[in-house]
């Protein structure tokens, strides 16, 4: 197990450079398949966002959601935390088929096949970077200015990605034994987006059981979220969420140990399991 | 003194799963790739694989390259081997000096390396005024030309070159053949998969034969070559119901009958 985890952490570290060109040729080549290029990077998350306001903000009425104290009107309050929807969802997605898409490279040379994911990561995460950009200046119109509490988002960008790198080792390999794990993630992601409190607040749920709210707090990804809203609206600081944090670190721990032993078993099998 | 080897196979087999999606004929069956293998290239010698399709060169190749595990025997390599790919990890979007960043990092190359050996690459490709322009608009040979240069630029000390210079026009493949003529008097092995017995004959001292999974040959060029040409004829000159019983005769010797069919947990925690 630890001679796994080594070697997948060897491996992406000693190919830094690598990851970091694939990633960026793979974006510019997205970006030379269309003819508005980079515009593309933000209009679709903006239209995506304007949809779910349109829904939830003008047909439902959702009032401004309050929290600890703050009020926040809710087309910011969903904003921060859609922001993380937008990088974590393609990452599942796409990282689900990181080996699987990079089939006619791992056959044809010797390519240390553990970094597919931190590939389709980091791609994703310039797309993030330019979202958070956008995000900024809306916010700065909307009356919330930056504090030094929005340097807490570094850690959460961090857990983001370690979280999506960790889940996507174990979905690319699931992949490539079963391509029907891309057809579950995929059938699974809007479900999940509707799981997770993202365009509802988990105070909501006072109706149900208890224990309804713990299993949606131990949930990674509003692990993420609740720290984005927390950096951008509250202010309780890292520490404040000491549950979902311990929740967060060990499930992200269990996928990352499987997928290295996963990625280790399979590593020079995977040409003969297309 | 001993001969210091460059590659030692001591029965090698290499095993495939016959799987059948098609419920209504589901037969498992396994299937023997190769066979037990047995050879031994020496240092910097020049080898020509041969064989008719199907019957384990490129499985040969990828082995060799050390991206496929073998079942069964042992494979010594003393070196750092590299299979030539001539249009792998080519983005149709990106411009041609862009590829060649792209490629150079995908065979993991270092940022100084890439730079260094760009000029080469574009003389040898001979792209021109194409460096800026993407690289769906190239010609194929082209296209070949600037893969098979920047994989060269690896400078490993085993090369497997697999059927790589089948695609370009006869120029190209001259040059490719010049260029690793040079590579071989600097002492490089090269493995040279290729279905021209001119080119083998050509470029090679000495030559393999693998027909039907097995090795049936290894030894001096011409000897091989002869043999080998002698085969393909006595092969098309059977008719179509003499060569279909050399080919089930061929398989049947691969096949391992019924094995059990191995689940995909079994697989994950097996």
């Amino acid at each position: 197990m630890f001679k796994s985890i080594k070697y997948v952490l060897q491996e992406n570290f000693h190919n830094l450079f690598r990851i970091y060109s694939i990633s960026k040729y793979e974006l510019l080549a997205d970006m030379r398949d269309s003819k508005l290029g980079l515009f593309w990077n933000f209009a679709h998350p903006l239209i995506q966002v304007l949809t779910y306001w349109f829904a939830f903000g003008i047909v439902f009425q959702k009032k401004a959601v309050a929290s600890y104290g703050v009020t926040i009107p809710y087309i910011f309050w969903m904003m921060g935390g859609m922001v993380v929807w937008f990088f974590i969802s393609p990452c599942i997605t796409n990282g689900c088929n990181a080996v699987f898409s990079k089939v006619n490279v791992i056959t044809k040379m010797k390519f240390p096949v553990s970094i597919l994911p931190a590939t389709v990561v980091m791609k994703e995460l310039f797309n993030h970077f330019c979202l958070m950009a956008i995000l900024v200046i809306v916010f700065l119109f909307g009356g919330i200015y930056p504090s030094l509490h929005w340097f807490g988002l570094i850690y959460y960008v961090l857990c983001a990605i370690i979280f999506s790198i960790s889940l996507s080792l174990t979905t690319s390999v699931l992949n490539m034994l079963a391509r029907d794990t891309r057809k579950l993630v995929l059938a699974c992601m809007r479900l999940l987006l509707y799981l997770t409190p993202i365009l509802w607040d988990i105070n909501q749920l006072t109706h149900m059981p208890k224990f309804v709210g713990w299993i949606m707090k131990a949930n990674p990804i509003y692990y993420v979220v609740q720290g984005y809203r927390d950096c951008f609206f509250y202010h309780k600081g890292i520490l404040f969420y000491s549950h979902s944090m311990i929740a967060f670190w060990i499930i992200t721990l269990i996928l990352f140990v499987f997928g290295s032993c996963m990625m280790y078993k399979f590593k020079h099998k995977f040409i003969d399991l297309i | 003194m001993e001969k210091e080897y460059a590659i030692e196979f001591k029965h090698v087999s290499k095993i495939y799963n016959l799987k059948s999606k098609d419920k209504k004929n589901s037969n498992d069956k396994r299937f023997y790739a190769l066979k037990d293998i047995n050879f031994k290239i020496p240092k910097g010698e020049v080898v020509g694989i041969l064989g008719t399709n199907g019957s384990g060169k490129s499985t040969l190749s990828v082995i060799l390259a050390g991206i496929s595990e073998i079942d069964e025997g042992q494979m010594i390599v003393n070196g750092e081997q590299a299979l030539i790919a001539i249009n792998t990890g080519l983005n149709q979007q990106l411009t041609g000096l862009e590829n060649i960043e792209l490629k150079g990092a995908l065979l993991g190359l270092s940022k100084k390396r890439i730079q260094e050996i760009t000029k080469g690459v574009i003389e040898f490709a001979e792209i021109g005024d194409f460096l800026y322009q993407p690289v769906k608009k190239y010609s194929s040979g082209m296209k070949s030309r600037l893969g098979f240069s920047i994989n060269l630029c690896l400078d490993p000390d085993i090369l497997i070159v697999d059927e790589a210079l089948s695609v370009g026009d006869k120029g190209f493949a001259q040059k490719c053949i010049n260029k690793m003529k040079e590579l071989k008097r600097t002492g490089k092995t090269i493995v040279f998969i290729s279905h021209s017995l001119p080119q083998v004959r050509d470029f090679c001292d000495t030559a393999m034969w693998i027909e039907g999974g097995m090795l049936k040959e290894y030894g001096d060029i011409k000897d091989v070559c002869d043999h080998y040409a002698e085969y393909v004829d006595y092969y098309n000159s059977l008719d179509n119901a003499g060569k279909k019983k050399e080919r089930d005769e061929k398989f049947n010797k691969r096949i391992i009958p019924h094995v059990k069919r191995r689940g995909i947990f079994d697989k994950i925690f097996g």
